[in-house]
């Protein structure tokens, strides 16, 4: 009843082609963002803001970027941990080299330094494809566990192999509270999202598509693999070192290697396939859902296992988590590979018909 | 459908491709043995013969996805060294597949944009702000899109998703595709194949009003001798790899190799 688009006529391609279409798309996009950044300051705590908020925020852009390789242009990638890892460490460097650089620049720079390593490690899949491909970016991300730990340059020849960002602040300001890494993370998440998107829905991201569906047929009408995979590798891991290097100045603030590992390319790749393969909206449902499950259980896990007087510990809580990740991505994998994003667009079908189902 | 005696009598002399020679083998299998012939400007030119005659192979050796073993192919005075299948669109060649190649995870609209991407050249940067050249661009090229469409008749499942869609109206939008990026030479690999009737009359009529309006050379594959006879200007017939024939389509008709090896055994 309320989620039509009856009565909205497109006058012109342009209106067509909008971003969001369906006014009730624009409203709902639009408010939300309103409270993101204009609510959510009033009312979030500090454990918030460290434990869900900027997690999920910087995490969603790691899930673009790796769903930018995976959903739309189909390339396997289990490197996407390393690719975090380059793009702190390439920050971390820049900051600390060329100290006029204020670190919120940084961070956007070392986008760059990712996207570079990321074409170099796309080159092997120009010739080959699936779990040859993902075997080769298990190479890129065993390769960078050693880079980050042996060269000692990287780390600026700490002892300990431990570094720190640099404080945050721009004009002076300190913006090392809380609200304000939120805003900072909340924006650039939001501003790579919506280029990402622009990508995706232009003609480069249909050159990825197709050669995700049929790479013959993309050949054949013109698609130059090669370009495609390649620009698809550069955006992705573009993407990817950025939240990486977010993920280092704005959310851990001192790492070591072990932050970046393969693990980290596993979540990734889960919040991807939960979320909806070929969906920007869909990584940030997975970013969102993956960082609030194990949270979710472990405040209602000890009190339902309470009632029927059985004593859960923090390990069951953590072996629960694994077992219902495992479940999900099983039923995600088989049933529903587009993930939540298709279940959301279900519902608005629905919704859209709705009081009349036919 | 096939009315006999009626062909299309028209001439055509300006040769826009031609195949010298061409052999193609995979391993032991002889796909094409020794083939030669031409496709001119502005005709509509049909390859028969029975099942495994080599015929696909053929296409895919003028589009540049097969490598012929000896030969060579001219395509518009020009000798073509070893090319990739994009080079080839580049060069204005597209074609359509027996088995249906649309990109399944994509809509109708989309899979047809998608033939215009070699004319579609604003970079990353503007693409990622989608103003300036890459907005003009996007609704310039749906402007030809949509003409496409309506000239398809397929307005109706711009949006669908082609995975989705039954045959018939797969393979027309597959045609799209191929049309969106304005070829000179439309290679169609059996294009009626597995459609009803009434549908092999559209698509009859969208390979003429292609020829007709746009002036494309068409090369295409085809089963159906009655509508091979009512469409093409001349017609080249394999058998095992080897050419039988090659003429207008009355004098092929009437060719005893060919009834022999292909008219006399399917119909
Ligand atoms: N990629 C390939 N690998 C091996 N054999 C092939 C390949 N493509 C075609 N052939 C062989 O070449 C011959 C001709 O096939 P094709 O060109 O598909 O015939 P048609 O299209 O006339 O039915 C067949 O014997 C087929 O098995
Ligand atoms: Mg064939």
């Amino acid at each position: 009843m309320f989620y039509r688009e009856a009565g909205q006529y497109k006058a012109s391609y342009g209106a067509d082609q909008a971003i969001f279409p369906i006014a009730q798309d624009r409203f709902v996009v639009l408010a939300g963002m309103a409270v993101a950044f204009l609510v959510v300051p009033f009312l979030a705590s500090e454990y918030t803001y460290r434990a869900v908020l900027i997690p999920t925020v910087i995490l969603t852009l790691a899930a673009i970027g790796l769903n930018v390789l995976m959903g739309y242009c189909g390339q396997v990638s289990l490197g996407s941990g390393a690719f975090m890892g380059v793009g702190a460490y390439a920050a971390f460097n820049l900051a600390i080299r060329l100290p006029f650089l204020n670190p919120l620049v940084c961070i956007l720079l070392s986008g760059f330094v990712a996207a570079a390593i990321g074409i170099a490690f796309g080159i092997p899949s120009l010739r080959i494809k699936g779990f040859y491909l993902a075997c080769a970016t298990l190479a890129a991300q065993f390769f960078g566990d050693w880079a980050f730990l042996r060269i000692k340059w990287v780390t600026n020849h700490t002892p300990s192999g431990s570094v720190n960002a640099p404080p945050i602040q721009m004009f002076g300001y300190d913006l090392s509270s809380p609200t304000a890494t939120y805003l900072i993370a909340l924006t650039i998440t939001i501003v790579l999202g919506l280029a990402a998107k622009n990508i995706v829905r232009g003609h480069i991201g249909r050159q990825w598509m197709a050669i995700r569906d049929m790479d013959i047929a993309a050949e054949i009408i013109g698609v130059r693999p090669l370009f495609a995979k390649l620009s698809a590798f550069a955006v992705s891991s573009f993407l990817i070192g950025v939240a990486g290097a977010m993920w280092a100045f704005l959310y851990l603030g001192s790492w070591e290697p072990a932050a970046f590992s393969i693990d980290r390319s596993f979540q990734l790749m889960f919040m991807v396939i939960i979320g909806g393969l070929g969906s920007i909206l869909g990584s940030a449902l997975g970013a969102i859902f993956i960082v609030l499950l194990p949270i979710f259980l472990n405040q209602a896990l000890p009190p339902l296992g309470a009632l029927i007087g059985w004593k859960i510990s923090t390990a069951t809580v953590s072996h629960f988590e694994s077992m219902i990740f495992g479940a999900l991505i099983v039923f995600f994998l088989v049933v529903e590979p587009h993930g939540l994003a298709r279940l959301w667009s279900v519902a608005k079908e629905k919704l859209r018909l709705w009081p009349f189902p036919h | 459908m096939a009315i006999p005696g009626e062909g299309r009598s028209r001439v055509f002399d300006e040769v826009l491709l031609s195949v010298e020679n061409i052999s193609l083998s995979f391993g032991g299998v002889r796909a094409l043995s020794d083939i030669s012939f031409d496709i001119r400007k502005g005709e509509i030119r049909a390859i028969i013969g029975p099942n495994g005659a080599g015929k696909s192979s053929m296409l895919n050796c003028i589009n540049g996805f097969y490598h012929p073993q000896q030969g060579a192919i001219t395509y518009k005075g020009v000798r073509r060294a070893r090319m990739r299948p994009h080079e080839a669109a580049a060069q204005g060649i597209a074609r359509t597949f027996q088995n249906i190649a649309l990109f399944k995870g994509m809509s109708t609209l989309d899979n047809i944009m998608t033939g215009r991407n070699l004319r579609m050249k604003s970079g990353l940067f503007w693409q990622a702000l989608r103003i300036g050249p890459a907005a003009r661009e996007e609704i310039e090229h749906r402007r030809v899109v949509e003409r496409i469409i309506d000239f398809l008749e397929i307005q109706h499942i711009r949006k669908a998703p082609v995975g989705q869609l039954p045959y018939g109206l797969q393979k027309r939008v597959e045609l799209g595709r191929a049309l969106a990026a304005e070829p000179e030479l439309l290679l169609l690999d059996e294009p009626m194949a597995g459609m009803n009737l009434e549908e092999k009359q559209d698509m009859c009529r969208f390979v003429l009003d292609v020829n007709d309006e746009f002036g494309t050379t068409i090369c295409l594959i085809e089963h159906d001798m009655g509508v091979v006879m009512d469409i093409s200007d001349r017609v080249v017939v394999l058998d095992y790899g080897r050419k039988i024939g090659d003429g207008v389509p009355d004098t092929v008709k009437n060719d005893k190799a060919v009834i022999e090896a292909y008219l006399g055994v399917s119909h």
